[in-house]
């Protein structure tokens, strides 16, 4: 299945979850990697699978390489009715009240322009105890599977 | 591309810029060089024992030495074990990322009297760094002065209930010293009014879990500004929060003018928009920035520099994070300038293969590489008591016993 990894990132701990994923998967599936502010709404392609991975930063707010991607969006409303998408958020309960709000708000704004998105938005909890590529992992390849279902492809 | 690069000051500018470097230009070799026996600076040292999620980017700095390649070479001070014209004679290209850690003094008359603490000595203390100096005793009513997050900081820890400190790395000895600090009251002043106070508004709204606290904001005032609507919005949130045994007030627009007391601190004399006002206290939490420790010569660096913006300070020698911009920025604004840094450093790399790289510190004893920082940080995990997620070794001797003796790196 073709695959593109987009992450948004403040601190590089998205970044590195999104590498991890991108080496745990990559054997099975054609992927490509990009940071969100290097990424263009126009280039959504139908044929792909997007894994999104988004921090939190400040006050709830999107982490600033998610920044540029959340105005070109604004800016161009693309349609992405055949789009598939999955969104795994990194978070800090520390800051309950706004714990994975950014991720919240980058799944939305992918729905509010059409995009299909599969499965749970899963978070990990940097003051918990699990490590992020524990829960990523598990989340990937649910979704893989799920969107390979559904699209009738073999998984 | 090669070359030999020395970072002076392994912590989270000296990590972000040997990730960037190495991710640019893999086949570098990049050498972390710091005082301290272990890695991490400020990550391990500044960012509050309870907020745990933040040092969470420790783990892509372990990357940068287990994956990327890069050496530590800790517990080595430059311009005492080696000087800094032997180290950039040995690379070919180094770059200070020391931070500042020496607390800027208030400035006023009795800044120096017993009772008065810069909030990196406290710290230090707190977090265990093994040049700290003991813990004072506050009293039961200090004042802080500074309205910026490391003032927000010290404010969480002494108004914390104990078990509010569950799941951090808060050692025995400074969590029994929180327990007992018989604090009743703390007073944070700021000279700016509320709308323009540094701190960020979720430092501010964290403050309104503390359970045994009574939070009182004093003259926040308005704005219309979005940024600082953002700031009172947060301070409005705890105005009038809990009803615990601490008192937390917040002032504004006060500016010190003098610490007064016999001998010791006991009160903070301010000016303020209609005259004076003078707070009575136990002792003065000075928060209002930091400047460079005794070691390297910052000063004569930056004012000689060809292009401080970017990093440059002179042939082959370059300046980043705090060191190179001053004590302002958190961890992200650290790693957007150590990503710009490394681009200017590689664009104008020539690499001399007659540089005799890490070979400079030949001889010296005692020297942690990346292993023996990795035996510290297991034994610390291990001794971990209920409640806690680390035991730090807190001197350097123990550092070195654990560590133990170093594998060739050559």
């Amino acid at each position: 299945m073709k695959i593109t990894i987009l992450y948004g990132t403040e601190t590089g701990n998205a970044e590195m979850l999104a590498e991890d994923i991108q080496s745990e998967i990559e054997a099975d599936h054609e992927i490509a990697i990009s940071n969100l502010e290097d990424f263009a709404p126009g280039e959504f392609d139908a044929e792909c699978f997007y894994l999104l991975v988004c921090s939190t930063y400040g006050d709830g707010d999107l982490p600033a390489s998610a920044q540029p991607f959340a105005d070109a969006m604004e800016a161009e409303k693309p349609d992405l009715g055949a789009i598939h998408f999955a969104i795994f958020g990194l978070g800090d309960s520390e800051y309950d009240e706004t714990f994975n709000h950014g991720p919240k708000k980058l799944a939305e704004l992918m729905i509010a322009h059409g995009a299909h998105q599969v499965g749970e938005r899963v978070a990990h909890d940097a003051s918990g105890s699990d490590m992020a590529e524990d829960l990523a992992f598990p989340w990937a390849e649910a979704v893989i599977a799920e969107v390979s279902e559904k699209l009738g492809e073999a998984a | 591309m090669s070359g030999k690069i020395a970072i002076v000051g392994a912590g989270p500018s000296g990590c972000y810029l040997a990730q960037a470097l190495l991710k640019k230009a893999p086949d570098l070799q990049v050498d972390l060089v710091d005082q301290l026996p272990v890695p991490y600076g400020l990550v391990r040292y500044g960012v509050a024992a309870d907020h745990q999620g933040t040092k969470g980017v420790a783990r892509q700095f372990a990357r940068v030495f287990e994956r990327q390649g890069a050496r530590f070479f800790g517990n080595v001070a430059i311009g005492r074990d080696v000087t800094l014209d032997q180290l950039r004679a040995a690379y070919d290209v180094v770059v200070l990322a020391a931070g500042l850690s020496a607390d800027r003094k208030l400035g006023v008359p009795g800044d120096d009297l017993p009772g008065v603490y810069g909030a990196g000595r406290l710290t230090r203390a707190l977090f265990e760094h093994p040049e700290a100096e003991d813990l004072p005793d506050l009293g039961a009513h200090p004042v802080i002065v500074g309205n910026g997050n490391v003032a927000i900081d010290l404010l969480r820890l002494l108004a914390k209930a104990p078990d509010e400190l569950d799941g951090s790395d808060l050692g025995e000895g400074p969590s029994r010293w929180l327990a007992e600090s018989g604090i009743e009251t703390i007073t944070i002043t700021g000279r700016s009014p509320a709308a323009r106070a540094k701190f960020d508004a979720v430092m501010v709204k964290e403050l309104a879990k503390l359970s045994d606290v009574r939070i009182e904001v004093v003259g926040a005032g308005d704005s219309d500004d979005a940024t600082e609507m953002k700031t009172l919005e947060a301070l409005s949130a705890i105005h009038g929060h809990g009803a615990g045994a601490k008192r937390i007030t917040f002032r504004f627009g006060l500016t010190p003018k003098a610490v007064e007391g016999e001998g010791r601190a006991q009160a903070v004399r301010f000016a303020s928009e209609t005259g004076e006002e003078v707070i009575p206290c136990t002792s003065v939490l000075t928060a209002i920035g930091f400047e460079a420790a005794p070691g390297l010569p910052r000063d004569v660096l930056i004012s000689e520099a060809t292009d401080t913006e970017a990093g440059r300070l002179a042939p082959g020698l370059f300046a980043a994070g705090w060191f190179r911009r001053g004590p302002r920025g958190t961890i992200p604004e650290n790693r957007a300038d150590a990503k710009a840094l490394a681009s200017v450093i590689l664009d104008g790399l020539s690499a001399d293969p007659s540089r005799v790289g890490c070979e400079v510190f030949d001889g010296l004893d005692n020297i942690v590489d990346y292993a023996g920082w990795c035996r510290i940080d297991a034994a610390e995990t291990e001794a971990a008591p209920e409640g806690r997620c680390r035991t730090k070794l807190a001197t350097r001797e123990t550092m070195l016993g654990v560590a133990g003796a170093r594998e060739t790196t050559k």
